[in-house]
């Protein structure tokens, strides 16, 4: 390490002196931020506690069906691992930490300490994801009827495997070289997960038993994971200062995207850039000319392409139909529902080609012809998914007429095409005043582009069985 | 003593190979730009020697020591303007600047004569916002001359500089060197290229 140059501030100081300037320039004051907190907070206190008691009362009521306590107990087991690997993946997408372009110019681009300097917001992280994920523990003991030291319980495995991830994904951070542990950890999880709702899946179609562990696994995570979580804690604040430029700015341009996307409400700029970053990841590809055919044959060659060079897109579809028979096994009166939503959900994520030409006028062009026919056959592969996935789940599925399983079947492939044929959000369209306040009509229309269809067709399969 | 040393240096995205074992030094106080055509990873080669990338073999030595972004020292010791750089849309343009200068201990020339050098005086109250692309280039510049630097790395500096400002980059550039301060620029400006290169780094080629 070189010698730190004499004279420089302190990272409070720094601070301080940032936020001083700043102030003067700004017009709103923190009653304006703490009106909105209380606002958000409200409105998610009451959303949350409101889907907490349905689900309960639901999953008690005779209406959800007959199931196996020791199977919905392992497909919850299941589904932690399955959470967390999501969770993982998004913090290492991020960061966790991160600075934006701005503060690594003006800021953090100087000599201040930097472990002083990213200091508040790695604890600031570490709390707010400790509660997060402690609120979701205590919800799912409650959803699952725990009594209350089962609740405590569950929120403080929560909170231990909340502080405990964001500690390693920052100490991942702050590693030196392109290590493979953080990649194998979110693997792992993502195997366990799978592993388990396999096995459950197979013992219940089997006819063999998977009865629950004697004592609780929650208690378990809990006593293990806090002292665990705890010594992550301190040794990912330790290596704050380990943290780099490359590995604190990679995040920013999604972290934008994500805010961008959730105040335009377009979730399109978000995917955007999720995709660059995947096909940046791929590289280069080896190019091989398209067998002889006219347009159309081409254009679905190129489509297959696309296919197999993304194979991401097909393990989502292959999680998705291990994931209706955990549904089935779990809570089997919403399988015919959920198998709609699936098969829709199985079938964009092999629209990319359409979305890539709706999106695009000059590429549009550029392909010739006109514009049914070249939908259409980008439509031959998410169509062909979504019957192949719509047949592997049939033994989970409700017995249908034939009339009304192929009008499913077109109906989600059609939502589908409406989903990926989504034009770029329009802000100026009709809004509606009623007593409620002002509703904008043409936004909702077009934020709805595809799940609409989805709505009705699980209304009619509600209705069906 | 040589103020950078690249040594085997390679990076990839996925399969492609962006830069494929580069190898240069370049002393102290001397000024290396690297030459290319568009995608030859003239941009990565520079992200790569401020920290702002990893390469994935190869390695980067600072005046004899492993590049290593978050060493306090080293940070003091590097001055870049990439074309990554952002602002902060509530702070004026002198704001920008004494922020920086605060921050690395107010060790090199003062805002108000770097202001003045770059022709910003006017703009000095304005916001970010209201700035053209030049100044917005200007005030990059003025960022790397607000702080002390030993290694100055700049990425196309000339882009959306006037004549006058050309003149007065490669004007910049001789007395950045003359103090002993060592360059490293990517650059597709032969005017400017001829006038200051020490070392011209090849890439592509």
């Amino acid at each position: 390490m070189t010698a730190a140059p004499a004279g420089i501030p302190s990272a409070r100081h720094l601070r301080a002196d940032l936020r001083a300037a700043r102030r003067a320039h700004r017009t709103g004051g923190l009653g304006d931020v703490l009106s909105d907190l209380y606002v958000v907070a409200l409105f998610l206190g009451m959303y949350s506690w409101a889907a907490i008691y349905e689900s309960r009362e639901y999953l008690r009521s005779p209406t959800a069906g007959h199931t196996d306590p020791d199977e919905v107990y392992w497909i919850a087991v299941a589904a932690v691992p399955a959470a967390l690997a999501f969770a993982w993946h998004g913090l290492r997408t991020v960061g966790p930490l991160l600075v934006t372009p701005t503060m690594q110019a003006w800021v953090t681009s100087s000599p201040v300490d930097r472990r002083a300097l990213l200091a508040p917001r790695f604890r600031a992280l570490g709390t707010g994801m400790a509660a997060l994920v402690a609120a979701l523990g205590g919800a799912a003991a409650l959803i699952g009827g725990a009594p209350a030291t089962g609740l405590a319980w569950g929120a403080l495995a929560g909170a231990a495997c909340g502080a405990g991830g964001v500690s390693l994904s920052v100490l991942a951070q702050a590693t030196r070289g392109r290590r493979r542990w953080p990649r194998l950890v979110g693997v792992a999880l993502a195997i366990v997960a799978a592993l388990v709702a396999a096995s459950v899946v197979v013992a219940h179609f089997s006819g063999g038993s998977f009865p629950r562990p004697a004592g609780s696994l929650t208690v378990v995570v809990a006593i293990a994971g806090l002292p665990l979580a705890v010594v992550a804690l301190v040794i990912a604040d330790r290596a704050l200062r380990r943290v780099d430029r490359a590995a604190l700015t990679a995040g920013a341009p999604l972290a934008n995207a994500a805010a961008e996307a959730v105040v335009l409400l377009d979730p399109t700029l978000l995917a955007g850039l999720l995709e660059g970053r995947r096909w940046r990841r791929v590289g280069r590809v080896r190019s091989r000319r398209f067998l002889p055919g006219g347009r159309w044959w081409v254009l679905l060659q190129a489509e297959v392409r696309r296919l197999y060079r993304s194979p991401g897109a097909l393990v989502a579809w292959g999680a998705l139909i291990l994931l209706q028979y955990a549904v089935a096994v779990a809570v089997p009166s919403v399988a015919g529902p959920a198998r709609v939503i699936g098969a829709f959900l199985a079938a964009t994520r092999l629209t990319g080609g359409l979305r890539t030409l709706t999106r695009s006028p000059g590429l549009r062009r550029a392909v010739g012809g006109g514009n049914a026919a070249v939908r259409l056959v980008h439509l031959v592969v998410p169509a062909a998914g979504a019957g192949l996935w719509w047949l592997a789940t049939a033994p989970v599925g409700p017995v249908l007429p034939a009339w009304a399983t192929i009008g499913t079947l077109l109906g989600v492939v059609f939502a589908a095409y409406r989903a990926a044929t989504r034009a770029p959000l329009d802000y100026g369209g009709a809004y509606a005043v009623t007593p409620f306040g002002t509703i904008p009509v043409d936004l909702l229309r077009q934020l709805l582009r595809g799940p609409d269809v989805i709505a009705v067709l699980v209304l009619v399969s509600y209705l069906l069985t | 003593m040589d103020a950078l040393t690249v040594r085997g240096l390679s990076r990839n995205f996925g399969t492609l190979l962006v830069l494929d074992d580069i190898t240069f030094t370049v002393e102290t106080g001397r000024i290396a730009t690297v030459l290319g055509p568009n995608g030859s990873g003239k941009t990565t080669l520079l992200r790569c020697v401020v920290g702002a990338d990893r390469p994935d073999s190869g390695e980067v030595l600072i005046a004899g020591h492993p590049a290593d972004e978050s060493d306090p020292g080293q940070r003091s010791m590097v001055a870049a303007a990439l074309d990554d750089i952002d602002f902060f849309p509530d702070l004026s343009v002198v704001e920008h600047l004494e922020l920086l200068s605060f921050a690395h201990g107010h060790a090199a020339d003062p805002v108000e004569e770097v202001l003045t050098e770059l022709g910003l005086d006017p703009a000095r109250d304005q916001l970010p916002a209201t700035l053209s692309s030049g100044q917005r280039r200007r005030l990059a510049l003025a960022s790397c001359f607000v702080r002390p630097r030993r290694l100055l790395v700049l990425d196309e500096p000339e882009q959306r500089l006037d004549a006058r400002g050309k003149a007065w980059l490669a004007d910049r550039l001789r007395r950045e060197q003359a103090d002993g301060t060592t360059v490293l620029m990517a650059s597709h400006d032969t005017d400017l290229i001829d006038a200051v290169t020490d070392l011209r780094i090849e890439l592509g080629a």
